[in-house]
């Protein structure tokens, strides 16, 4: 499902692989997630860019993987179309992750942080 | 008026499907935004169904109605046969009380948050979610 890709500064950025991240395959995104985290991906990018429609499951998902990174790494997204953005923006959830406009931009943001 | 009915299978694979089909028959009648809350509405809805109505009857699919007309879409989500009656008016968590850390818990508030008119009670002997969206100006 998930399409992951590693780059400089231990960076992975993960693509989620579906058009829409709901009850039907969020689970699914959390669990081949937090393996690549207990693999020792510690530095996350979810691009959203191929991903239409987030629905509270799916944010549930991702809050989950936030949750098992804890404080040891980092863990922020970007690629959100407007309705992804404003599914954060209702839920509150753009005070939880940072976001960035696309991979670039995330990355370039991680690697400054190193 | 136009009054639409569609079924959909009381299953988690089924939901998806639904959305897009109601969606589609929105555009054009309703803003881009209200599309969207529509979407978020219809989305919780049905999961919440499939995932916590419980019904003797798992194989009666799950009955929709769409009302459209110049000033609003109504969307009616009849709970399956023998559920429990549940009124998410009265037991829904707002967004600002969930813990932001919360894996969930969020489906309702969104409800109550994105629609603009939630009602619920019984209509012939089966209890309905009606929600309402106001159309564009």
């Amino acid at each position: 499902m998930i399409h992951s890709t590693t780059h400089a500064a231990d960076i992975t950025v993960v693509r989620p692989g579906v058009e829409r991240l709901t009850a039907i395959n969020a689970k699914t995104f959390k669990e081949e997630v937090v393996a690549l985290v207990e693999a020792g991906a510690g530095r996350l990018v979810i691009d959203f860019k191929d991903t239409s429609f987030l629905d509270s499951s799916g944010l549930g998902a991702l809050t989950g993987v936030l949750k098992k990174i804890g404080h040891r790494g980092d863990l922020v997204v970007c690629g959100l179309s407007s309705d992804v953005e404003q599914m954060f923006r209702i839920c509150r959830m753009d005070r939880v992750f940072t976001i960035y406009r696309n991979e670039a931009a995330a990355l370039q943001a991680l690697s400054e942080a190193s | 008026m136009t009054t639409l009915t569609f079924q959909m299978a009381n299953r988690l694979d089924a939901v998806d499907p639904m959305v897009l089909t109601l969606r589609r028959q929105v555009e054009g009648r309703l803003a881009d935004e209200t599309q969207f809350r529509f979407s978020v509405c219809v989305s919780e809805a049905l999961t919440n169904l499939v995932l916590h109505a419980e019904t003797p009857q798992k194989d009666a699919p799950i009955q929709i109605t769409l009302a459209l007309s110049d000033h609003e879409a109504v969307v009616d989500l009849f709970d399956p046969t023998g559920a429990k009656a549940f009124d998410l008016r009265e037991n829904s968590p707002s967004l600002s009380e969930v813990d932001a850390m919360a894996e969930s818990g969020r489906g309702l508030g969104l409800i109550l948050e994105c629609a603009d008119q939630v009602h619920y009670g019984a209509v012939d002997q089966r209890n309905r979610l009606s929600l309402t969206f106001h159309s564009r100006g």
